[in-house]
């Protein structure tokens, strides 16, 4: 029975999809994410053999993911098809899982469907819906009770023509328990044209387990449009810290929820964006507590150059029943070009009492006391601004606990700002 | 070889704080320049390092013959040029091991190799009495005011310029933390530095002796003197000086 659950799902879905008009998201009167300029029409699914070996994947995905021996598994979907699956024989001896969605639903289909969308709704809206209906591929990850894996489990997710529209899902249970890392990178060359990435992801902790998750997006200068949600839920004394990296994207969208749904249930939430150019990146994230006592902390920094926008807004919301929670938000933006703007906008939602929650929010330049005290040194402006914003975003990258993705962030982060010399170097002059 | 401040006139927003200001600071000597509040005392430290808050409206800031008036702090700095801050800036996410490093290799052509880095810092540290451990905190972050003076001097240590103002180093140091700061500061005199040392007190001029005493007001020098003037200010306060001025003016 279990795909015709999958069936049913995909057909509810696609009424959503055809009823509901294509969103425009307002905010504040001021703000708008619209998406009049994506060419929907011309976008279609594009379908990709699957690939013999690691060798064989692009020098984008492979310098991004590191080699094969430093993972637990890997599966990487380019445009709608898999092209490489794989899983450490170590890992799969201990019972874990690690296959495309597709496949688990044919194989595990149980299991998949005990857990599939608990989180996520297709009446969300037009983009939700289309990732349930049409989405392929997909991933499954389940580490079962009390294993421990060393190595990170890795999902790319590649777009790598234009005219793309890829609908991801990935869904991820940890059992009590259980350890992991998992990562899941949204990569495109630098792309002449339109793409979409709708996707959805999906991860449960269940008792007492313990993870890391980071999320890298980086859709180079390609006009990719990113719209999706994702959603962590936190069961009783789990621990998730999640750490979402935005590196690139023509137009982004994004819901990113985390639920400590249960006593105990502790998240850490460290997010870090850079756009350039003409980027619009649109951020959500909430943070819900449904029981009490459970713990948060949510920090995210942004920086922009060029005449890119961004926008974060924080919630966090601690529902009627959840007391003794205490959760902390944060939220940073560095402007570096005077096109740029940026808003930031933390919340609070109570419907409590006896809980600690706070929340600031804070857009700042790069401060020119501070250039002045390098300067003194003899560090050039350039190289004070450069330090001056590595070291804003130190605090977040450090909280990724992952060596290898800290130098790629690192190094990411560094060739834009070198990219962007000119103009900071224009900004900041004018500034002093 | 000489530090030479002439007729130096700064503004800052509207006011003017330096008024023709005369200085000369050799190789080798450490001067020391006290005033109260509000003299211009930190207005001199800061426009000797170029800050782009103190404009220049005459004078000029002369280091071996080269004009710096109107150089990039950092060009100062690689000329020779280091200030101590009062209230140095906190640094988030930067190492004191890495700020330090990048400093270092800012003044050289080619970058200084891991281990002799390493020996430089960990003997200034021992000099300086600062525990390993301080080079992986951010730079200032938390610091209190003796560790912020502490890394200010170490960042002097490593930086070794020709010439170096201390602006208020004093300031909110205990006694032990002064007399260790000026145990670092008086390690590093010698004939190829000259010292800027600005102080409201006198405590600091009694660990590190000065042998030029200059004493500022309203924007200019008016005594000068040896390292007993220092110790007639002790006595007698800037009240006298003041009182002096205004009675050879009229």
């Amino acid at each position: 029975m279990p795909p015709s659950a999958l069936e049913e799902s995909r057909a509810a879905a696609l009424e959503v999809f055809e009823r509901e008009p294509v969103p425009t998201w307002r905010r504040s009167g001021f703000w708008t994410t619209t998406l009049r300029h994506l060419r929907l029409d011309e976008l279609e699914p594009r379908r990709h053999e699957p690939l013999g070996s690691y060798d064989e994947l692009s020098d984008l995905v492979r310098e991004s993911v590191g080699p094969l021996d430093a993972l637990s598994g890997l599966i990487v979907q380019s445009g709608a098809s898999t092209v490489f699956a794989w899983i450490d024989p170590e890992a799969a001896a201990q019972g874990v899982l690690f296959t495309p969605l597709e496949r688990a639903w044919e194989e595990h289909g149980e299991l998949v469907e005990r857990w599939y969308m608990r989180r996520l709704s297709a009446a969300e809206g037009k983009f939700p819906a289309a990732t349930a209906a049409f989405w392929t591929g997909g991933a499954f990850l389940h580490v079962p009770p009390e294993v421990r894996l060393e190595k990170p489990l890795q999902v790319v997710y590649l777009i790598d023509e234009p005219g793309t529209a890829q609908y991801a899902h990935t869904l991820g249970v940890v059992g009590h328990h259980a350890e992991c890392t998992v990562r899941e990178y949204d990569l495109a060359p630098d792309l002449d044209g339109q793409a979409l990435h709708s996707g959805a992801f999906e991860l449960y902790l269940e008792e007492g387990a313990q993870v890391r998750l980071a999320h890298l997006q980086d859709w180079g200068a390609g006009e990719v449009h990113d719209i999706s949600t994702k959603r962590v839920e936190i069961a009783r004394d789990a621990h998730c810290s999640w750490v979402p990296i935005h590196l690139g994207g023509h137009l982004t969208r994004q819901e990113l929820d985390i639920i400590t749904a249960e006593q105990g249930a502790d998240m850490r939430h460290n997010g870090l964006y850079f756009t350039e150019g003409d980027e619009h990146l649109d951020l959500f994230t909430t943070d819900l507590h449904e029981q009490g006592p459970t713990t948060g902390d949510t920090v995210w920094k942004g920086a922009l150059t060029g005449s890119s926008r961004a926008s974060y807004e924080g919630l966090i919301k601690i529902v009627k029943g959840a007391q003794d929670t205490h959760t902390y938000l944060q939220t940073h933006s560095m402007l570096l070009s005077p096109k740029a703007k940026a808003d930031s906008i933390p919340s609070l939602i109570v419907e409590t009492d006896n809980v600690s929650a706070s929340h600031g929010g804070t857009v700042g330049e790069v401060d020119e006391e501070s250039v002045f005290y390098m300067m003194t040194r003899g560090i050039s402006r350039m190289d004070a601004v450069r330090i001056l914003v590595e070291g804003y975003f130190e605090p977040v990258v450090s909280k990724l606990g992952d060596p290898a993705l800290e130098a790629l962030v690192r190094g990411r982060i560094a060739e834009k700002l070198s990219k962007a010399e000119d103009e900071v170097a224009e900004y900041i002059a004018e500034r002093s | 070889m000489s530090l030479e401040i002439q007729n130096l006139h700064v503004r800052v927003e509207d006011r003017e704080i330096l008024r023709g200001l005369d200085l000369n600071v050799a190789q080798g000597e450490t001067h020391a320049l006290m005033g109260p509040n509000g003299s211009g005392k930190s207005t001199l430290a800061n426009t000797i390092m170029g800050n782009p808050n103190y404009e220049v409206t005459e004078g000029k800031i002369v280091l071996d013959g080269e004009d710096l008036t109107e150089a990039d702090p950092d060009e100062r700095a690689r000329a020779g040029l280091f200030m101590a801050f009062q209230y140095p800036a906190t640094i988030p996410g930067v190492s004191v091991a890495n700020f330090l490093r990048t400093a270092v290799n800012a003044g050289r052509e080619e970058a200084i190799k891991v281990k002799e880095f390493g020996q430089l810092m960990r003997r200034n540290m021992e000099l300086l009495r600062i525990d390993p451990d301080f080079t992986r905190r951010y730079l200032n972050e938390g610091f209190s005011g003796g560790e912020k003076k502490r890394a200010e001097i170490l960042q002097l240590a490593m930086l070794a310029p020709r010439f170096a103002v201390l602006d208020e180093t004093d300031s909110g140091l205990d006694v032990d933390a002064l007399r260790v700061v000026s145990d670092g500061v008086n390690a590093l005199r010698g004939e190829e530095r000259g010292f800027l040392v600005i102080t409201h007190y006198t405590r600091i001029l009694r660990y590190v002796r000065p042998e030029f005493v200059h004493v500022m007001l309203d924007g200019r020098i008016v005594r000068e003197g040896g390292p007993e003037l220092a110790d007639d200010l002790e006595e007698k306060g800037y009240d006298w000086v003041r009182e002096e001025v205004a009675a050879s003016a009229a």
